[in-house]
């Protein structure tokens, strides 16, 4: 019967494949493909995020032995993704997209939200009127749409639920900066939800 | 002093729920939405956002994929060499 054992921890098995176990970083490889390829997914598409998904891993193989311990290794990794993802997503040209504006939040000459309490309110609840299917069509559709800086960041924040100042870092942009994009893509993304639902942003 | 409508409430959410708004503005705020209903209704479907798009989005990786990722990088590193 197998002995139950304690995982390594990422530090200890990136050590081992920086000094050459190269069994260490399979199981790296293991542990964070499955989150890599459904952040590449989030930052490109299904089909380029196989791509990514190679080169994110070999660019981590190669750069072992520059990581220095300074982030978590997680942190390192992710940076690491989402610079490869981004790079692919620049190679790939840009088709027009439809702004998502019309999906901001409405209010009248007070300032009062326009819409009624329950109708603002149904985009909460948008998984559970919606069939499952569709809405994960729609979720990738519209993540597409979002323009660039605010997809990114909302990606990285909210989806993928690193800190804002991980998300800063990795952006290459100020704090104050994610929290302005990831507000606008939420908003956006919450009037879509309620359009999807049936009710008016 | 800091009179907040739905339009200004709107713009400090972000701050607020990262913890960052300064202390007057966010006990305005707390006041403002805990007596507009439809405040109340928007930041509900503002907080639920997040979740919804995530659980939406979460791509499964496909096993054919786990493969050719594996042949991928044995062609061009010493590892998975053994499998």
């Amino acid at each position: 019967m197998a002995v139950p054992i304690e995982e390594p921890t990422d530090e200890t098995l990136v050590a081992r494949a920086a000094s050459g176990d190269d069994s260490a970083f399979e199981v790296i490889v293991e542990r964070y493909q499955a989150r890599v390829f459904r952040l590449a997914c989030r930052l490109t598409s299904e089909t380029d995020a196989p791509d990514v998904l190679q080169d994110t891993f070999l660019r981590v193989y190669q750069h072992l032995a520059s990581f220095r311990g300074e982030s978590q290794f997680r942190t390192w990794l992710y940076r690491i993704a989402s610079n490869t993802a981004l790079m692919h997503r620049r190679a790939t040209a840009r088709r027009p997209v439809e702004p998502l504006d019309a999906f901001l939040p409405r209010f009248n000459a007070e300032g009062e939200h326009a819409g009624a309490p329950a109708d603002l309110q149904v985009a909460s609840h948008a998984d559970e009127l919606l069939d499952h299917q569709f809405l994960a069509q729609k979720a990738r559709e519209v993540i597409a749409r979002l323009p660039d800086g605010y997809r990114d960041a909302f990606v990285l924040r909210d989806l993928e639920e690193m800190s804002t100042e991980d998300v800063a870092q990795t952006l290459g942009i100020a704090p104050a900066a994610v929290r302005q994009r990831v507000h606008r893509a939420r908003l956006m993304l919450r009037g879509y939800l309620s359009d999807l639902a049936g009710v008016k942003p | 002093m800091n009179e907040i409508v739905c339009a200004s409430g709107v713009e400090l959410l972000m701050e607020y729920l990262d913890g960052i708004l300064p202390p007057e503005l966010r006990a305005a705020l707390d006041e403002h939405v805990a007596g507009c209903p439809r405040c109340t209704a928007f930041v509900a479907s503002y907080l639920a956002t997040p979740r919804i798009m995530r659980e939406a989005t979460a791509a499964a990786l496909p096993a054919d994929l786990e493969a050719s990722l594996r042949a991928f990088l044995r062609a061009r590193t010493n590892a998975f060499r053994s499998r």
